[in-house]
């Protein structure tokens, strides 16, 4: 049986129009690549905008990079009301666009929407992107923003034992990524890891990889094109590409913090994300798996209307309680 | 077993109390060939009665009624509104409200009746079919879902899931069938699964006469009742049977072979634990290795899972039946079909139905309300 006859798991009705919007639009393509980075190209609000009427203080910051390398800026959102004593629990947000587009200020919108849910700060990184740079430029990048955010708790009012790592898309597998660098490095012990419809596969080798061939908001050209700008093309299919670069090559996932993982059952990375759970159950660790059935890449931030997302957001709330109790 | 343990993944400290509960009040003894019938006693004298399972529930009825099966008659017990013209918009139950979650209900031995008493107490909840039924004719036509209750499929009888049926009516206006349906070892093999496909073939004959439209039937249970639900849905389509419009498979019990990881870790501990497990597959399939097994018994076993109706999949992380849900979630989505997968980290078996007030519980309940608003296309798929 070929995998490439397989058909796709239908996308819920209330994705479709996305997905069929997503079809008139060009393929993503090395050329395309720049137009579709930075605060001007983003087809979602600013945080700014997003802001207006809620008591959320944004700050915009200059941190250290990594040895050697440039610094970084970040993006800080408080609670307006923060008293100065006091430490809340912390989101560090990676944001997605396949490790190659996409800007911090995209993710404004699913910030704000979990400080209105949860009073915490949130801190939202910005990271060099391939194929300009290459692995390890991004993945040293965001764990040096994570090594400085739990350095420097106290000056953002944050309670250093309570930061969960977080991210969409790259984003999320960059949350796994430096999970996997804090375990390995014993670095600062994170709270959780948020990983939601995490890139973390390089190899393409699972069923939903070439279901979603050509279809849905994030397709498998367009992933295949991301992982050649990020590990080059010798590496960019291969069983031996690091595993801070694409997570599922790591050998072992015994002793990370508590994951959870969000997929849509209509994309690309399903199987691979199912496989990540899976691996970290089999080892004994802490993983929630939530695989909404007809949800696209990002339907969330797509979708935001849509019952799916509406039951994916309780999900995700339900797990940080948990996490922040 | 001959390998060793493996590490299991670490319970929710939520939910350990509750856990604690279940191990003492549903399995005080571990369940092998020789305890099946003091297992069997044990779950009958907690199970509430029908009468018990229904106070404070006034906006539903139950009527008793009777299939023809393969092995002769099935009993059968109808819940749906009370009130002819109730549809799911008016419901003002949250989904949230641990009353009314679709789960099994915890049983209160303060409620629960010993088995002897139940038949009497259940004439109390009965209502005599076709009374009260002016205007049937006018209202819309109601879901209806076929509530297959849980047990090992040796254990229980369909009252352990009247909970689960009660919700459905007060929630979703949905017409709920319990069925009574044979257990091993007496019944072995297909048997039960057969009595659960009959159930829903008398659910689909009486579709005009209970009002109920045969666009949105759904089969749904817990546990053993997860994997009947998943063999009445590959009957179904293999045998040309009514449609489902969905199939609600609760921490369900699919895979005799007991090979995973998650059985390899819930070896001792927690509850329904792997011993439990062998125990209750060698009772439907007789002795290992299992020979010319069922794919209606034991649904893993089934080479092709396409064209099933829409799965909804909820299972514990800390808990035997984990592994065998994700891969039945990974087989249909390979072949292209609709399943939603929730796994509950820290879970153990049946959490939500037995700890309804735990955060994981409360967020299960909200995952599961929203898939039954979208499989019955009530109201905009918002909870009430």
């Amino acid at each position: 049986m070929s995998l490439q006859t397989q058909p796709p798991v239908p996308f819920d009705p209330q994705i479709q129009p996305v997905v069929d919007f997503m079809a008139t639009q060009p393929p993503m393509s090395r050329e395309s690549i720049a137009a579709s980075r930075g605060v001007t190209a983003s087809p979602f609000p600013s945080a700014e905008e997003l802001v207006k009427g809620l008591p959320i203080t944004i700050t915009e910051r200059v941190i250290p990079g990594p040895e050697g390398a440039p610094d970084l800026e970040i993006t800080v959102l408080s609670p307006s009301d923060l008293g100065a004593d006091e430490r809340l629990p912390a989101l560090y947000n990676i944001h997605g666009g396949g490790m190659v587009v996409g800007h911090r200020s995209w993710e404004s919108g699913r910030l704000v929407d979990l400080m209105t849910r949860h009073r915490v700060v949130c801190v939202n990184v910005e990271y060099r992107l391939a194929p300009e740079d290459p692995f390890p430029a991004g993945a040293e990048d965001v764990y040096a923003g994570f090594v400085w955010t739990h350095a420097n708790a106290a000056e953002l009012c944050v309670d250093a034992s309570k930061i969960v790592v977080m991210g969409g898309s790259a984003g999320g597998g960059f949350s796994a990524a430096i999970a996997l660098m804090a375990r390995d490095r014993r670095g600062p012990i994170m709270a959780g890891q948020l990983l939601l419809c995490p890139m973390i596969d390089n190899t393409g080798s699972t069923v939903s990889a070439q279901q979603y061939r050509g279809l849905g908001t994030w397709t498998r050209e367009a992933n295949d094109l991301s992982w050649a700008c990020v590990l080059g093309e010798e590496l960019a299919f291969s069983e031996d590409a690091p595993a801070y670069a694409a997570p599922s090559r790591a050998d072992d996932l015994s002793g990370l913090p508590p994951a959870f993982i969000e997929v849509g059952a209509a994309e690309t990375f399903r199987d691979e994300d199912v496989e990540y759970a899976s691996r970290i159950w089999a080892v004994g660790g802490q993983a929630e798996l939530h695989v909404w059935d007809g949800g696209c890449h990002g339907f969330d931030m797509y979708a935001p209307d849509a019952i799916i997302t509406q039951a994916a957001l309780d999900s995700r709330d339900s797990w940080l309680r948990r996490i922040f109790a | 077993m001959s390998e060793s343990r493996l590490a299991p993944c670490p319970y929710d400290p939520q939910l350990l109390d509750a856990l604690g509960w279940f191990k003492s009040t549903f399995e005080p003894i571990p369940l092998l060939p020789h305890t099946i019938a003091e297992n069997r006693a044990i779950l009958a004298g907690i199970t509430p009665c029908l009468a018990a399972s229904l106070e404070g529930h006034d906006g539903v009825r139950s009527s008793e009624r009777v299939a023809a099966g393969p092995r002769g008659e099935i009993a059968l017990t109808v819940l749906e509104p009370a009130d002819v013209s109730f549809t799911a918009d008016l419901a003002t139950h949250s989904a949230a409200d641990p009353a009314n979650r679709s789960s099994p209900a915890p049983a209160n031995p303060a409620t629960a009746a010993p088995a002897e008493a139940r038949s009497a107490a259940l004439r109390e909840g009965d209502v005599a079919p076709g009374s009260g039924r002016a205007g049937v004719g006018q209202s819309p036509p109601r879901p209806a879902v076929l509530v297959i209750h849980g047990g090992g499929l040796v254990l229980g009888d369909r009252f352990f899931a009247a909970g689960e049926g009660i919700g459905l009516v007060e929630r979703y206006g949905a017409v709920a069938v319990l069925v009574e349906y044979r257990l091993a070892p007496e019944f072995p093999g297909s048997a039960p699964v057969e009595d659960c496909y009959a159930a829903l073939q008398w659910l689909a004959a009486n579709a005009g006469e209970l009002n109920v439209d045969p666009d949105r039937m759904v089969v749904s249970g817990f546990s053993a009742g997860g994997g009947l639900s998943a063999g009445v849905a590959l009957m179904a389509r293999d045998l040309g049977g009514p449609a489902l419009a969905g199939q609600l498979l609760g921490c369900p019990m699919l895979d005799d072979r007991d090979e995973s990881d998650s059985t390899r870790q819930y070896d001792g501990i927690g509850v329904w634990d792997r011993t439990n497990n062998r125990t209750a597959w060698d009772a439907v399939l007789g002795e290992r290795p299992h020979r010319n097994v069922s794919r209606y018994a034991a649904p893993s076993r089934a080479a092709d899972l396409s064209g099933l109706p829409p799965a909804f999949i909820d299972v514990g992380g800390a808990e035997v039946f984990r592994d065998e849900a994700v891969e039945y979630a990974s087989r249909i989505w390979a072949t292209g079909g609709s399943a939603e997968l929730h796994v509950w980290d820290g879970g153990f078996h049946g959490f939500a139905g037995f700890a309804p007030q735990a955060q994981a519980s409360l967020a299960s309940a909200v995952a599961t309300d929203s898939w039954w608003r979208r499989v019955l296309k009530l109201d905009g798929g918002k909870a009430a």
